[in-house]
């Protein structure tokens, strides 16, 4: 039989595909502990979080860095999609009987592309919700901003909205747990001396970025509620 | 030697006239198994029953049945060659089954492994990603004495661990994406852990990753599936050093 | 056309070069022909089988610039049983500085075949050992180093030098791997192209030269032809005609069996070879048997009990009566005696009745000792990967229980006669591997045979092929010739007449049956009435064969009944062979033990006088169920390793 003409190439590969998807994702945790951190300021007090947002929303690099965010959001989400689509069809007949037993792997591990999928969802709404939700306006100091504060303590008092926002949140757990881990193996870091190290890093990491997001719905629902 | 009352299984096995033909499965008693039976001695059982009765055995593929050969497959109750772990299905003992188990038996499943007949694959797209790449050039007569180039143990030791891949495919099979990493991996880790294969370390990962692309396997999404279905425990730092290569070499490559 | 067919210099001219013997090879290297490099690519060669001779043959001759067509009956060549093999691959390097040379390890390969094997062949073996190794090694075999860096070498099969380099208990498949990678790189450079899944069912001759050979596509059933200007026949032994061997199940002599009917001389069909440590059989259902290292006999102890069937657990029968007959009969070798020796020891226990296990056909390898002085961790530490084989496949504890063992066929010394060259009687026909009646005479070493396999692939048959190439007028053929289609006809035509007997024995029931016979009457030891009634017994069963045989499927599709019909088939004519050779053969001589040939302590005995020869069988026909040789002499000269009795006490 001949060889099948093979085009060489990083991006047309599933390696460098994958690679990326891994590059992206970690730019992507950086981004979430960018994210995270200032807005825990809603623990302390509505000038300090409104000021800080107004601080970031009116610095005009803002854009640059949105569409720095978005360019490796849009990577790393079709680029998953198109291995995605090119796994699925690799295996294109299913067994009768799923594994099991010490062959079988981990769920969490077996759905990242699922978990991608409801944080797609929540990232959408959550832009809708409140980069494009209410605008109510605060004055601080003689100078106009946007409440931010207000709008969020609206949102995260409603229950339904807060459920969704944890559920959300412990798919990104998951996502995050392993997709750190699996994003340094896609660059091919792997080392026994360090896996122990790098397991333990990617669950602080997750536990830190989920925690601290999810203490602030909580928080407002609990506390702050009007 | 006196009959020995076995036990009795209810068999489901993949029964396919062709590639393109539609699959079913055959319900069938295995009657008499007793447990020091290997798997496969277990569907010469079935098979000469089926010639005895007038109708065709099933096929399946395997030949050495000491769990080196790699020609062994089958994916018995959802797992690749059976529950057992670091173990071929030649290997798999009756023992591990109780009487009127029921066991559902289908071949490996993938679209770069298409269905010959029954539980038989064609794996020759395995083949062809050696071919893209798995060597050294290193013609015959040339070599230097073969102490000239001393080679740390451990190394050595981990060039062996990934050479000892027998090219069963039991990666694929138990990978959701049908992807061929783990096996190509262990090639390019081999060769690359080895002095000897420095000259050609780049080419080599690029070459054989393009191959396995081209034959449509699927890509790792590092679920470890098939770390844990091979037979020989070949590891995962295998994939994460094809990866690390593929890299480098991408960006050094003209 | 007579002036294209090669010069024929009688049918049993070894061809083997005189003078001093560290020259010959070199001389004769010298004296051969060579193909002009921008020829080479004219011509086509075809190679039946991939394991270690197959793939290194393939591999050299297409980077040499052959044009290469390779088969295997496999999905791939990397399948083949070369890759089973554990122990190791001798080579006179002399790395351990322990005193080998390649003259000794021509001595011992000389001594160890109980002088059966031709001197020159012998010599070259041990010659290019050393540079099997080296390449192997450019190749990125993997084998064991020190802590150094350097290569780590064992001694191995009760050889007194460290010569032997391994790769854990996987030697076998990491040098098949080897020259399979090597191949593949021929064919990534379009000089080999590899067929898989076809069995060579006939070879092809025209005016006596072999032009092409027969195949089966086994996917599709179809009859293919294929020409070329030589054939190379590299498929190994027949182990398999005892039905329960260590050979693979697919292991078969059809592709030899179909070029002795051609007209290739059969070599010393009787000397087979019978592992002493393998896993006893456990029932009825055995499809095949499990070899367990021979290394393990370097710490284990054999014994049986002193009483007859005595079945107490071995724990509950004391030491004073345990029979550790080996170091009892051989004090100085004890337990490492070589393999021919130490099978035949265990069935006089078992024939005794102190044989232990559930069936009583097994004896004791007991590692207690080993343990008591060592530690468990140590022993683990060698044997833990056997070990686990050993509980995997009898559940049964060897640290706790001592194994039981038991001796099973292994490897086949006979096989296609060959000159020199490497080529049989047929000109054009070169056989390769375990598949030529070989350099290792009546016994093989252990370590030897993988050695053997690699020195015909990759440094004999470059240089002998050529020479034959640049010899012969090779007039161009293509399968139109009507010898390719009556060949064909020949192979549709016995496929259909084993698929119309339609009978009501399975091929494995007569397969079983002929195994029994086998391993019964042509096994460990043979007798003169036994041979007689075996040769009887098998020409029945042939009948009964060709009569009552029931083979499922049609001949159209992947059909493996069909294949093993066809093999059983030939087996069916082997055995006989094996048999009748073992009859004529009236002299015990390594692995050909006669009862009635034997020193005072139940040693072989030799008859130098009269059977100093190999006996090369020619088929002389056949007329209906019954088949007819004559028997052929190649008289074997010592001129360097003088003939003694082996003694091991």
């Amino acid at each position: 039989m001949q060889n099948v003409s093979r085009k060489m190439g990083w991006l047309t590969s599933s390696v460098g595909r994958k690679q990326l998807i891994g590059v992206t994702g970690l730019g992507l945790c950086g981004f979430l502990v960018a994210h995270m951190a200032p807005n825990m300021l809603i623990l302390f007090s509505a000038e300090m979080y409104n000021k800080y947002s107004h601080a970031l929303i009116s610095n005009p690099l803002i854009y640059a860095a949105e569409v720095g965010l978005l360019l490796l959001f849009l990577g790393h989400l079709v680029f998953a999609l198109r291995l995605s689509w090119m796994n699925w069809r690799a295996r294109d007949t299913r067994y009768a009987v799923m594994s099991n037993g010490p062959k079988r792997t981990a769920w969490a591990q077996r759905s990242l592309w699922a978990q991608g999928l409801v944080i797609l969802v929540f990232v959408i709404l959550h832009l809708i919700t409140f980069k494009y939700g209410t605008h109510y306006s605060v004055t601080y100091d003689g100078v106009e901003m946007r409440d931010l504060h207000k709008l969020v303590v609206e949102v995260f008092s409603e229950p339904a909205y807060v459920i969704w926002y944890v559920v959300a949140l412990f798919v990104l757990f998951f996502h995050l747990r392993h997709g750190l881990g699996s994003s340094l193996q896609t660059l091919g870091i792997n080392h026994p001396r360090y896996n122990c190290a790098i397991k333990v890093a990617s669950w602080a990491y997750a536990v830190i970025v989920v925690g601290g997001f999810l203490s602030q719905p909580i928080y407002v629902y609990l506390l702050q509620r009007g | 030697m006196a009959e020995q009352k076995g036990m009795t299984l209810n068999l489901k096995i993949w029964r396919q006239a062709g590639p393109k033909e539609k699959g079913e499965f055959l319900k069938i008693q295995a009657k008499n198994i007793i447990p020091d039976m290997s798997f496969l001695e277990m569907l010469d059982v079935v098979n000469e029953e089926l010639v005895r009765t007038g109708k065709e055995p099933v096929e399946f593929d395997h030949d050495c049945r000491e769990g080196i050969c790699g020609a062994c497959s089958l994916v018995i109750n959802g797992n690749p060659h059976g529950p057992e772990v670091a173990t071929t299905t030649c290997q798999l003992h009756m023992r591990k089954f109780k009487d009127g188990d029921s066991i559902v038996i289908e071949p490996f499943r993938a679209k770069s492994f298409p269905i010959v007949k029954d539980l038989v694959v064609d794996r020759s797209a395995f083949d062809r990603i050696q071919q893209a790449g798995g060597f050294i050039t290193a013609n015959t007569g040339a070599a230097q004495d073969a102490n000239c180039i001393p080679v740390p143990k451990k190394n050595a030791d981990l060039a062996f661990s990934s050479a000892t891949c027998i090219g069963c495919g039991a990666c694929v099979a138990a990978c959701k994406n049908a992807s061929a990493s783990l096996f190509t991996s262990a090639k390019v880790a081999h060769l690359a852990l080895l002095p000897q294969g420095q000259a050609e370390r780049e080419e080599r990962v690029l070459k054989m990753v393009a191959q396995m692309d081209a034959e449509g396997f699927g890509g790792c999404t590092n679920t470890g599936a098939c770390s844990a279905a091979c037979p020989v425990e070949i590891s995962l730092e295998n994939i994460a050093r094809m990866n690390r290569d593929f890299l480098a070499a991408s960006i050094k490559h003209r | 056309m007579a002036d294209a067919t090669p010069k024929s210099t009688g049918k049993l001219d070894s061809k083997a070069p005189s003078g001093p013997i560290e020259k010959r090879w070199d001389t004769h290297k010298f004296q051969m022909k060579l193909v002009n490099p921008a020829n080479k690519r004219k011509h086509t060669i075809i190679v039946v089988g991939t394991g270690l001779a197959g793939a290194s043959a393939a591999a050299s001759l297409g980077e040499l610039g052959y044009h290469v067509k390779a088969f295997t009956i496999h999905d791939s060549p990397r399948r083949a049983h070369s890759i089973a093999a554990q122990g190791g691959i001798n080579a006179a390097k002399n790395y351990a500085n322990d005193g080998d040379s390649v003259y000794r390890l021509f001595y011992d390969t000389v001594k160890g075949g109980d002088f059966r094997a031709r001197e020159s062949n012998v010599y070259r073996l041990a010659q290019v050992s050393t540079a099997i190794i080296d390449h192997c090694v450019a190749l990125g075999v993997p084998f064991a180093r020190e802590y150094g860096g350097l290569l780590d070498n064992r001694s191995f099969g009760g050889s007194q030098v460290s010569r032997t380099f391994y790769a854990r208990g996987q030697t076998g498949q990491q040098l098949l791997l080897g020259a399979y990678s090597s191949m593949n790189r021929q064919v990534d450079r379009k000089n080999v192209e590899v067929y898989s899944r076809r069995e060579m069912l006939d070879l092809v001759l025209i005016n006596g030269v072999a032009r092409g050979i027969t195949v089966r596509n086994l996917i599709t059933g179809e009859i293919e032809s294929h020409a070329g200007d030589a054939v190379l026949l590299c498929t190994g032994g027949y182990g398999n005609a005892y039905f329960l061997s260590t050979n693979a199940m697919n292991s078969n002599a059809t592709a030899a069996w179909r070029c002795h009917r051609r007209g290739a001389y059969f070599g010393n069909p009787c000397f087979t070879q019978i592992h002493p440590t393998c896993i006893p059989r456990s029932g009825e259902h055995q499809s095949k048997l499990t070899l367990m290292s021979e290394s393990l006999r370097n710490d284990g102890r054999v014994w049986v009990p002193k009483a007859k069937g005595d079945k107490r657990s071995p724990k509950d029968i004391p030491e004073s009566e345990r029979d550790y007959y080996l170091e009892r009969i051989y004090p100085s070798f004890g337990n490492l005696v070589p393999r021919d020796v130490a099978s035949r020891q265990a069935k006089f226990r078992v024939d005794e009745g102190r044989g232990v296990g559930p069936s009583g056909e097994a004896v004791y390898l007991d590692f207690a000792d080993a343990i008591k002085r060592l530690g468990q961790a140590a022993v683990s530490e060698k044997y833990g990967n056997l070990f686990d084989m050993y509980e995997k496949i009898t559940d049964e504890n060897p640290y706790e229980q001592p194994m039981r063992m038991y001796p099973a066929v292994h490897y086949t010394m006979g096989g296609l006669w060959v000159d020199y060259n490497l080529m049989s009687t047929i000109p054009g026909l070169h056989v390769l591997g375990e598949a030529n009646f070989s350099d290792h005479g009546a016994n093989r070493l252990g370590a030897s045979a993988l050695m053997q396999g690699l020195a015909d692939g990759y440094f004999v048959i470059p240089y002998t092929l050529g020479n034959y190439i640049a010899s012969n007028p090779l007039p161009k053929v293509d399968i139109s010739h009507d010898a390719f289609k009556a060949s064909r006809e020949d192979v549709s035509l016995r496929l259909n007449r084993l698929l119309s007997v339609k009978g009501n024995k399975t091929v494995d029931d007569i397969h079983k049956q002929l195994g029994k016979i086998m391993w019964d009457l042509v096994g460990m030891s043979r007798n003169e009435a036994g041979l007689k009634t075996a040769i009887e017994s098998i020409r029945q069963l042939r009948s009964q064969f060709w009569s009552d045989v029931r083979v499922a499927g049609e001949s159209n599709f992947k059909n493996s009944e069909l294949e093993k019909a066809g093999r059983v088939a030939d087996f069916l004519e082997l055995g006989e062979l094996m048999a009748t050779d073992a009859l004529e053969r009236r002299e015990s001589c390594g692995g050909h033990f006669r009862d009635e040939f034997q020193t005072p302590d139940n040693e072989a005995k030799r008859d130098d006088e009269h059977f100093s020869h190999v006996a090369a069988w020619e088929y002389a026909g056949s007329q209906g169920d019954k088949v007819t040789w004559t028997r052929n002499q190649e008289p074997l000269n010592f001129e360097y390793v003088h003939p003694s009795q082996r003694s091991y006490k």
